[in-house]
């Protein structure tokens, strides 16, 4: 039967940020979207635009630095959306757990679909990865997901709710610090 | 008949040209590629997705943009008057331009800008290349053009410059500059999303149909030349887009200036005085 749901997993446009990474991932995920492993089979395309993908896949333990461009990214991003965490220290900190300047993973911020691991991760996990996180696409809703920190409550214009008023609230301090 | 049905699926073929092209690409690079529905299957996806306005205007604009592409391409097809296909095609371009400027967005405002330098390089060699079939066929009559005789011989630097400026016009590198991707991120298209990009994504579709269409008058009523021709530029179109990297927005108004119109001007010198 012809439903737009099914479409999901037949397109995927990828967000990839770098939250103070080694690069060691970066390099694996532009190798899996390069002609040696082909992603782009899989319909999946990398148009490093928020307001146009589906997934935020994510390198870095989260530096100081980068936590309301996170915040900020993930919330710009129109629902269904998954989170991809590539690599061991955007999921528990990695070589970088514990010191001074980063927080350890980036499940703290926001919601983390898909753990993938590895130092660096290999182009083949972070394929399956990928696949997996466009299975559970097709089980996510359209409603807003919020981010855990730095983020205040959605604000509202004329009944829509209005993504300027919350980027611009990103960062401030929420209480939970 | 067969353009009333042409016109109407203009869109939709323009869809499949782009689901082959981008199979063609990937097996030139050796690769796999995506499905040949590939961009259906994106555009099924956007349209599923939440609704993510920025500002009224800027989401009009696009929707213009769009509408007015696709009748561009049933004037070019069912009209008669190439002159007037040309400049409502200009108006086009130019409703992307004022999206562009209609958010406030560093990166849409740069894209907007870089939309109206390339327009300076490309505009020119579209009116020579109407003048040209002018001086060749007597008036702008599309009608004429389409049953009269292939005028490739007679306009083949003309014929280079169009092949420059379907790069610029479809995004193929070395000439997309006013799109890239990694530099401006797609430039005007930036703060688009969900639904609403969908109209820009079929734009470019119907872009696609537009420019073979251009290809296509330098057959006249030859069909088999037509085939060959365009299936020619398209492949061309690809190679050099695999071939080539990204050159500067300033380089590319100088070739373009240089290589472009210049080309067309000595062809329209050669007509007339040789
Ligand atoms: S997981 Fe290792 S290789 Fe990957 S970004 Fe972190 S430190 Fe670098």
């Amino acid at each position: 039967m012809f439903k737009l749901k099914n479409f999901r997993k037949r397109s995927l446009w990828i967000l990839h940020y770098n939250a103070g990474s080694c690069n060691g991932c970066d390099i694996e995920i532009l190798a899996c979207l390069g002609p040696t492993y082909d992603l782009e089979r899989f319909g999946v395309l990398n148009r490093g635009n928020p307001k146009q993908s589906d997934m935020l896949l994510i390198t870095g333990p989260v530096t100081y630095r980068s936590r309301e461009r996170v915040v900020e990214l993930f919330t710009q991003m129109p629902e269904p959306k998954v989170v991809v965490a590539v690599g061991s220290c955007t999921c528990t900190g990695g070589v970088f757990s514990g010191m001074y300047n980063v927080e350890d993973g980036v499940d703290k911020y926001i919601p983390v679909d898909v753990y993938i691991p590895g130092c660096a991760a290999t182009p083949e996990y972070i394929i399956d990865g990928v696949l997996k996180g466009l299975e559970l696409l097709e089980h996510k809703s359209k409603e807003i997901v919020k981010p855990k920190k730095l983020f205040k409550k959605l604000s509202f214009h004329k009944d829509h709710i209005d993504r300027r008023g919350i980027a611009g609230k990103v960062g401030e301090n929420d209480g939970k610090d | 008949m067969f353009e009333i049905i042409f016109v109407l699926s203009a869109p939709l073929l323009g869809g499949m040209l782009q689901g082959i092209e981008r199979q063609l690409r990937a097996r030139m690079q050796n690769r796999m590629g995506p499905p040949l529905l590939q961009p259906f299957y994106d555009m099924f996806k956007l349209i599923e997705k939440r609704p993510m306005i920025v500002d009224e205007a800027h989401t009009v604009f696009a929707i213009m943009h769009f509408l007015t592409l696709w009748a561009v391409v049933a004037m070019l097809v069912l009209g008669d008057n190439l002159l007037y296909v040309i400049f409502l095609h200009l108006l086009a371009t130019i409703f992307l331009v004022i999206a562009g400027y209609s958010v406030k967005s560093v990166y849409s405002h740069l894209g907007a800008n870089r939309e109206l330098w390339v327009l300076a390089v490309y505009e020119p060699v579209l009116i020579l290349f109407a003048v040209a079939f002018y001086l060749l066929e007597g008036s702008f009559s599309l009608q004429s053009i389409y049953s009269g005789q292939a005028h490739l011989f007679a306009l083949l630097p003309l014929f280079a410059a169009m092949v420059l400026v379907a790069l610029i016009k479809l995004g193929k590198s070395p000439f997309d500059a006013a799109h890239a991707h990694q530099e401006i991120i797609g430039g005007v298209e930036i703060e688009y999303g969900g639904v609403f990009y969908e109209f820009l994504y079929m734009a470019k579709w119907v872009e696609y149909i537009f420019i073979y269409t251009l290809f296509w008058l330098f057959a006249g009523s030859n069909l088999l030349l037509g085939i060959v021709l365009l299936a020619g530029v398209f492949v061309l179109l690809n190679l050099i887009d695999n071939a080539t990297a990204r050159i500067k927005i300033s380089d590319l108004l100088k070739v373009g200036l240089i290589w472009g119109v210049g080309l067309a001007f000595i062809n329209i010198v050669g007509l007339l005085y040789v």
